[in-house]
């Protein structure tokens, strides 16, 4: 069993907390006194009541911040992330996103593509999610009729041809009677495909590159350890290496993973190292194989998402940059171009970046920063700004 | 990795990150099985030096005495620094008002005690055992929460948490609260609990105990309680799924002595963890949310 991470992101009324509801549901994943608690009578449940959690979110019937949900089948055991739709909350849907391995797109199938659909796909994209859904709800209200699913389809793939989108899955649906959702449909015979469920379980969760070069940034430091997660590739004890942005070559003395002591490990585990010799090193050094090394400079070009409410970008005001373990005092002295959340193309506009905007800026940062490109080494080619007054996190990033 | 390896790699890296980002963190320990995992966790992060965490019991006075004397020997055998905070002390300091009814909880008045402490020791961070799928306004916390000064959570201006890119950076009278296990289920605890060999508290496996019938649940005899002549006790067979406060926790009936019964015994029960034992969420339908705005765990 392992673990599969997915957000659903929709409009408001689309049927997100109908089809997460439905999905726990048809997995046997809801016990009785939390259906008791969301059920007016016997056979009126209402599983939209499910997901909100606030007090005013049910009060409004809208999602406003990301929760969280977990079911297991006998296969995995997932992580639900409802985001809200909104405009407004994309900033929380950027946030939700950000951790999940799936983002499934609802479609209102009487709607069709709306302007929020286009803020879900630029937040896909932006993050460069490998497994996309376009769930098109409520077929049932368009007489589970192909050419509406077709025509949605055919429209959504000529929107993401600006957008160089991975794999994107196409699934008519409706949540409210759940055809589709955990069991295929038999009154939409003309779709081949599987159900949504059948997707998830058959999806592969991101596979931490084992091929990738090592990566090590390390997080903390004891008295005699040095302490961090190997986020790409492997190291064994005696491997030579080198430490980021020093330059300094080492060697792998010891390695100790849990409670023991290994000669190897891989990507994803916490471990705890030595070297040899007397060389210190601090939080925020990276350590990498003598070859394929990562890129270190004080000037960076990033891809950001603007994610403060109360202030916009300024130009060369203080911020704090983090990649991975390392931070730094920057400033952004140019705005290269946004996005245009209509139309996905670049334009110009060197103000400001308000909240929710997706742009590329240069920085210059007070510290010599060690980066890989987001695509091919994720976990050290993205990072946050954070306000250096109110210390919040104002913006997400992905290095080109 | 499979998914109990995916849970335990995802609290250590967090526990590590409390430790890197803060002054004075403090693990706030209850005596029961999440901040039990949170111990275990927060010993395998940092071996084979020693858990930089101290430790920290608000203690209600209300407590089950298999959970207090379980604490003491958690301590002794790691070494930890335990710090016990009472609620009563705090009651008698702040003149507040004992809680009235046939099971008076202190459960509530809890939250003066840990943002006195809070205070009291300058902690940054305090570390706890909630778990999101627990309740529906804990499926809305972030990993790393900021508390404001009087302790209140902002549910609708959370900070964004991006990746694993856990923003510790506070300014004066800001606090925070670490949820490594934010994940984990009910029963990824005990697998995990079966897979480390952690060793709970005996009130977790099935045991004798006079309970009285109360509204379909079994409450403890205890002194903190108010008998009464019509009270229907019964002494039978019975576990604890959650350890609080005497007068607010309910046990279940039960013989499940080993974790595989337990374990076997949660994943066929019907009913959620809370549903089945807590006695102070269904007050209201935001029950835990007005707690929480309030500086609760
Ligand atoms: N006919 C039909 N109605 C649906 C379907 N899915 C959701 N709905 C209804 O649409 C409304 C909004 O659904 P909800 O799940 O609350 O939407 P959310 O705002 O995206 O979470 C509710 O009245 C649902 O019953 C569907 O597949 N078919």
């Amino acid at each position: 069993m392992d673990i599969l991470r997915f957000i659903t992101a929709g409009s408001v009324d689309d049927g997100k907390s109908t089809l997460i509801g439905r999905m726990l549901y048809d997995t046997n994943n809801i016990k009785d006194d939390i259906l008791e608690s969301i059920s007016a009578t016997a056979d009126d449940v209402n599983l939209a009541y499910l997901t909100d959690g606030l007090r005013s979110e049910r009060q409004q019937g809208i999602t406003i911040d990301v929760a969280y949900k977990y079911f297991t089948t006998a296969k995995r055991k997932y992580i639900i992330t409802d985001a809200p739709g909104h405009f407004q909350y994309t900033k929380n849907l950027v946030t939700g996103a950000s951790s999940a391995d799936v983002i499934i797109i609802l479609i209102d199938a009487v709607n069709g593509i709306t302007s929020q659909t286009k803020r879900h796909l630029l937040v896909a994209s932006f993050l460069k999610m490998k497994h996309i859904v376009v769930a098109i709800n409520k077929m049932d209200l368009m007489a589970y009729d192909e050419s509406v699913f077709t025509a949605i389809k055919t429209k959504f793939l000529a929107l993401s041809n600006n957008l160089q989108l991975a794999g994107v899955t196409f699934i008519p649906m409706s949540a409210l009677s759940g055809d589709n959702v955990t069991f295929h449909s038999t009154e939409m015979n003309w779709y081949q495909g599987g159900s949504l469920l059948k997707y998830l379980e058959d999806c592969e969760s991101t596979i931490l590159a084992h091929s990738n070069p090592m990566r090590l940034p390390i997080q903390y430091v004891d008295d005699c350890y040095y302490l961090g997660k190997l986020v790409a590739g492997q190291i064994k004890a005696g491997d030579r290496v080198v430490a980021h942005p020093q330059g300094y070559e080492l060697t792998i003395e010891k390695i100790i993973s849990g409670y023991e002591t290994v000669e190897e490990v891989h990507a994803g585990q916490n471990i705890q190292i030595t070297f040899t010799g007397n060389l210190k090193l601090e939080r925020g050094n990276v350590l990498s194989p003598l070859q394929n090394k990562p890129s270190m400079s004080n000037e960076l070009v990033i891809d950001m998402c603007w994610l403060d409410v109360q202030n916009p970008l300024l130009l060369n005001a203080n911020y704090i940059l983090r990649i991975n373990t390392a931070t730094t005092t920057c400033k952004v002295t140019e705005i290269l171009h946004k996005i245009d959340n209509e139309s996905f193309g670049k334009y110009q506009d060197n103000k400001q970046v308000n909240v929710n905007e997706f742009a590329t800026v240069k920085v210059t940062t007070t510290n010599n920063m060690v980066f890989d490109s987001y695509k091919t080494l994720a976990a050290t080619g993205r990072g946050i700004l954070m306000d250096s007054i109110t210390s919040n996190t104002v913006a997400a990033f992905t290095i080109q | 990795m499979d998914h109990i390896d995916q849970l335990e790699a995802e609290a250590i890296y967090i526990l590590r990150e409390t430790a890197a980002q803060f002054k004075k963190p403090v693990l706030l320990f209850s005596g029961g099985k999440d901040s039990t995992v949170l111990i275990y966790l927060s010993i395998k992060a940092f071996y084979p030096a020693k858990s930089i965490f101290p430790v920290m019991h608000v203690d209600t006075g209300h407590n089950f005495i298999e959970a207090l004397e379980f604490r003491d020997q958690l301590v002794e055998r790691f070494g930890l620094k335990l710090i016990v905070r009472k609620v009563s002390d705090t009651i008698i300091n702040k003149g507040l008002v004992e809680p009235q009814g046939k099971f008076p909880s202190r459960n509530a008045l809890q939250s003066h005690t840990l943002l006195d402490a809070i205070q009291e020791f300058g902690f940054d961070a305090c570390i706890g055992g909630g778990r999101r799928d627990e309740e529906k306004a804990r499926a809305k916390e972030r990993i790393f929460s900021i508390r404001e000064n009087g302790g209140g959570w902002q549910p609708y201006s959370q900070r964004p948490e991006l990746w694993d890119l856990y923003n510790g950076r506070i300014n004066e009278g800001q606090n925070i609260r670490v949820f490594p296990i934010s994940n984990w289920s009910e029963l990824d605890v005990w697998n995990y609990i079966r897979r480390e060999k952690i060793e709970l508290p005996s009130l977790y496996f099935s045991h004798n105990r006079k309970c009285i019938r109360y509204n379909n649940r079994l409450i403890a005899v205890s002194n903190y309680m108010i008998a009464e002549d019509t009270d229907d006790i019964i002494d039978t067979h019975v576990r604890y799924r959650t350890v609080g406060d005497m007068t607010c926790t309910a046990a279940v009936a039960s013989t499940a002595i080993t974790i595989d019964e337990v374990i076997n015994e949660i994943a066929n029960s019907p009913i959620s963890e809370r549903g089945e034992t807590r006695m102070d969420d269904n007050i209201s339908d935001a029950g835990m949310e007005d707690r929480k705005l309030k500086g609760y765990f």
